[in-house]
């Protein structure tokens, strides 16, 4: 190891309708930073993160996608190097929710067999606007047994957890250097986020 | 300086004459254009086809053109979706054939809310996109008219409450939002103006709402509303009020000439990709003039897998609007509407920066090579950059 810097380089990519807020995630995790009024992605954008996991350090590639169908020529290229997706939809946004249909069917077609798949919910702290129940997401996400988050890239909540976890399986699947996962909860079949007071969400509206 | 006030006045007595000398003027514009009092508004409608080099055509012209404009909004926006005649009493809104008037309503909402999102997310750095124009949609400046009209705020919103219907019947009264309330909010994150003004982003979006609608093959694409905001904000901002008034107007026209010049709205057609007149090759021109100008930066570039589709798909479909601040995109506008062919100067353009970069990028491995591609340096100038357009052009 170690001349380049890095044990693994694991190629991830962001994926879902456009202003779900995919490159808010990105900055967030990668920069730190937010702004609620990014201009929109065209065609395909990238950023480096080095993170360490179980004692290995990895160097993590994400590529974040423009939402739109014009772009999918020129991005469905990269679901085929991409180790790692995220499906992005936004909870206040119905019909991005809806596309979650769509954007898997984009994967099954595009991307690798073993892919690691999750799907995020963003725009968790805007719960008077929701439209998608937390355990909507859930559902669909148990359905296709998918790993499932909500995240929110402006109040910074569980979008390193979302990166950390897809890289954690990410690195399940290498095949020499296994490592030891302590981390994830072995005795459930998703590493489904269920509601708790450490990530600040309040689940249920206070309105309805 | 001497040149730059020898430049104004000779701009300024060519623009004076009733015939301009077009080939002058695009002369004197590929070194930039002189900005006093507006001059740059009226040159890029001439220079974008707008404005005929007879300058005794000018005020038909636009009389007309302003016309059709009106009547573009009238038809399109105040009244959509229903023409009145026979076709009411067969046509209505569960009408599952596609022809159907009701159909496409829906499907022009869709691409209404697409823009939406994005003409709102306009060149967030500048505060003006945000604020009110002098000069709001005629129909809807009275506020009691504008409960009568139509107008695409209300369509945008009523698109969302029928997304809210939807999840309602879906899965039963627990995932209601009432709209009202989410109106309300919306104004705290993206504060709509009181009904009778309008912020500049709206006027963008309308324009592209009617181009979209006149353009159903490429309809909206992500992105035009990039091409579209510097000459908006050139034509917004003229000293003179006529010009301002009319810059909705003007500005469509101008938007759709510079898409109908060669090339350029075909960057944006999906169905074009694979032709010799798409993105796709446009980016396989840039690679081949790279290889022919500078072997060393070519074999880097594809020693590293750095494929064209991460960084140049975008400089070119936007024509650079992204890869430098507003002021600096002006100016490169200045010279790419002065030339004859505007792509075949971009396609150049786009050359002179990868080689400006040679140094970095030959030490460079591919992540800090992509970062410098795709977030280009602001220490270089425009006019060293399109200095070596030039110069590889001459080869």
């Amino acid at each position: 190891m170690a001349k380049q810097g890095y044990d693994y380089l694991f190629k991830i990519l962001l994926i879902g309708d456009s202003g779900v807020g995919k490159t808010c995630i990105l900055c967030r995790f990668a920069d730190d930073s937010f702004n609620s009024s990014f201009i929109s992605t065209i065609g395909i954008d990238f950023k480096m993160k080095t993170i360490e996991l179980n004692g290995k350090k990895i160097k993590l590639q994400i590529w974040d996608t423009a939402g739109q169908e014009r772009f999918f020529t020129i991005t469905s290229t990269y679901y085929r190097g991409a180790m790692g997706i995220m499906l992005v939809y936004d909870v206040t946004d119905q019909k991005s929710f809806d596309s979650i249909g769509k954007w898997l069917r984009n994967i099954d077609e595009n991307a690798n067999e073993d892919v690691v798949k999750m799907i995020i919910g963003n725009k968790c702290d805007m719960e008077d606007k929701r439209g998608v129940e937390t355990e909507r997401g859930e559902e669909v996400a148990k359905n296709h047994g998918i790993p499932f988050l909500e995240t929110s890239a402006k109040t910074n909540v569980n979008v390193t957890r979302a990166f950390h976890d897809m890289a954690l399986r990410i690195l399940e699947k290498q095949p020499d250097k296994k490592p030891e996962m302590p981390n994830i909860n072995p005795s459930k079949p998703f590493n489904v986020h269920t509601p708790s007071s450490n990530y600040g969400i309040s689940y249920k509206p206070n309105c309805c | 300086m001497e040149r730059y006030k020898e430049r104004l006045e000779e701009v300024k007595s060519l623009l004076n004459k009733d015939q301009i000398d077009l080939k002058r003027l695009r002369e004197i514009c590929s070194q930039s254009c002189p900005n006093e009092g507006g001059l740059r508004s009226v040159i890029w409608k001439i220079l974008l086809n707008y404005l005929p080099s007879d300058r005794k055509q000018w005020t038909e012209i636009l009389n007309k053109r302003r016309n059709e404009y009106r009547n573009f909004v009238r038809d399109m926006i105040i009244r959509p979706g229903y023409k009145e005649n026979e076709n009411c009493e067969i046509d209505h809104p569960l009408n599952s054939n596609p022809e159907s008037e009701w159909s496409s309503f829906f499907k022009d909402n869709e691409v209404l809310v697409q823009i939406d999102k994005d003409v709102r997310r306009l060149c967030p750095d500048l505060f003006f996109f945000q604020k009110p124009t002098e000069f709001p949609c005629e129909e809807i400046k009275n506020v009691q008219d504008a409960e009568i009209y139509q107008s695409l705020r209300k369509r945008v919103a009523k698109t969302q409450l029928k997304a809210d219907e939807v999840s309602k019947h879906r899965l039963g009264f627990t995932n209601y939002k009432s709209n009202s309330k989410k109106t309300k909010e919306e104004q705290d994150e993206y504060a709509y103006l009181p009904d009778g003004q309008e912020a500049h982003w709206e006027i963008i979006e309308r324009i592209l709402f009617i181009y979209a609608k006149l353009n159903r093959g490429c309809s909206y694409v992500q992105g035009m509303n990039e091409v579209l905001g510097p000459i908006y904000y050139i034509f917004a901002n003229d000293p003179d009020i006529e010009w301002r008034r009319n810059a909705e107007a003007d500005c469509f026209f101008c938007f759709n000439n510079l898409m109908g010049l060669e090339g350029i709205r075909e960057n944006f057609e999906l169905v074009l990709d694979n032709t010799q007149i798409g993105i796709a090759a446009n980016m396989k021109r840039l690679y081949d003039l790279v290889r022919s100008n500078d072997p060393s930066v070519f074999n880097i570039l594809q020693k590293q897998n750095l494929k064209p589709e991460f960084f140049a798909f975008r400089w070119i479909t936007l024509l650079l609007s992204q890869e430098f601040k507003l002021p600096e995109v002006i100016s490169l506008w200045d010279v790419l509407f002065a030339d004859k062919e505007t792509l075949d100067l971009l396609i150049h353009v786009c050359c002179a920066m990868i080689l400006i970069q040679r140094e970095h990028l030959l030490k460079g491995d591919f992540s800090a090579n992509i970062k410098i591609l795709q977030n280009y340096p602001n220490s270089v100038e425009i006019k060293e950059i399109v200095e070596k357009a030039r110069n590889i052009r001459r080869k």
